[in-house]
């Protein structure tokens, strides 16, 4: 019967039931105590905090801040997206990837791919920013802006936990 | 252009240290944090619970990209994918497909530019098959014009801890207050 119990790790390898049933938790209040998620399933407080522990050291899941871009004092945010033609796109996106206000670089399957999200103080830093691109990096085909607008929803569900 | 940016309670320097330090870790106590920046744990305690309730600030498990999340997706060496789609809607049909983009769960995040009535969906997806499914759902929709996806091949840069992340529910929850 100790078959189904769940056990105490020290580096978690994959996420099994009862990590996916505080990571539920979690979801709803970032810093719930462990006690307190144990509570609500039925876990000791040590469990759970033994098992958040073993998700940070395998690199699976932590717990982190999410700051909106208007905290940092940027102004609008905007996905540039280049097209890249007679050079290979991660050498586009490598000097992209340089820039303070470029906060992240994916290379993509799509038309233009190169996708980056820039952030910009003001419209005049977006218009040089755009303008940059496409003239002073090499294999700059056509450049892409999408400025966002308004956000309807935000789950941040992945990201580079870096361990 | 897009209209007026909404207004938002002024932030500082001391809500952009205390931002960059849970950053890291977010379960961190909040008298070390305090301590490091030499201010009381109430006054922290207190501007994380201001930038929380303006929803410029959301404390949030993460699961790692890299990293396959169980034990199917590891048996195919697969993990979570992430694609962006980009809608075109037909004249005034932004509202009806917003809703129904809403009303798919892999859309993580959702958001509307430039002057044109451009969606941008992005999608957090275990494996290529269910990006197949989404395609089909969304193209499927009444309203779109043209829709176009792009698969991540490899994330370069990604700076999870800033990002738009504010969305209207969180600004009307707030003018409320």
């Amino acid at each position: 019967m100790s078959e189904d119990k769940p056990q105490r790790r020290l580096r978690a390898t994959a996420l099994d039931e009862t990590d996916l049933r505080i990571i539920e938790v979690l979801t709803r209040d970032g810093r719930a105590q462990s006690t307190t998620i144990g509570e609500e399933l039925g876990l000791s407080g040590n469990l759970v905090a033994n098992r958040i522990r073993a998700m940070d050291a395998g690199g699976l899941m932590r717990v982190v801040a999410v700051a909106d871009y208007r905290i940092h004092g940027y102004r609008m945010v905007a996905r540039i997206r280049l097209q890249v033609t007679g050079r290979a796109p991660i050498e586009v996106a490598r000097e992209m990837a340089k820039r303070d206000d470029v906060l992240s670089v994916h290379i993509t399957s799509g038309r233009y791919p190169v996708s980056c999200l820039y952030a910009f103080h003001n419209a005049r830093e977006m218009l040089e920013a755009v303008r940059n691109a496409s003239a002073d990096i090499p294999g700059v085909e056509d450049v892409d802006v999408e400025l966002v607008n308004n956000i309807y929803r935000y789950i941040p569900a992945v990201g580079p936990l870096g361990t | 252009m897009p209209a007026e940016a909404p207004e938002y309670p002024s932030t500082d320097q001391l809500d952009r240290d205390i931002a960059v330090m849970l950053a890291q870790d977010a379960r961190q106590s909040f008298r070390k944090i305090a301590a490091d920046l030499g201010v009381t744990e109430g006054t922290v305690r207190g501007r994380v619970k201001r930038l929380q309730s303006a929803g410029l600030l959301k404390l949030v498990p993460i699961i790692g990209i890299d990293r396959p999340t169980d034990a199917a997706a590891i048996s195919q060496g697969n993990g979570p994918h992430m694609m962006f789609i980009t809608v075109r809607c037909a004249n005034g049909r932004l509202d009806h497909v917003r809703e129904a983009l809403l009303a798919i769960p892999q859309v993580s995040a959702l958001y509307d530019a430039n002057a044109t009535p451009r969606l941008v969906a992005v999608c957090i997806l275990p494996s290529l098959d269910h990006a197949a499914e989404v395609m089909n759902q969304i193209l499927a929709l009444d309203g779109i014009r043209e829709a176009e996806s792009e698969l991540v091949l490899q994330s370069v840069k990604y700076n999870a801890a800033v990002g738009p992340i504010a969305t209207l529910e969180d600004l009307a929850l707030q003018s409320s207050d």
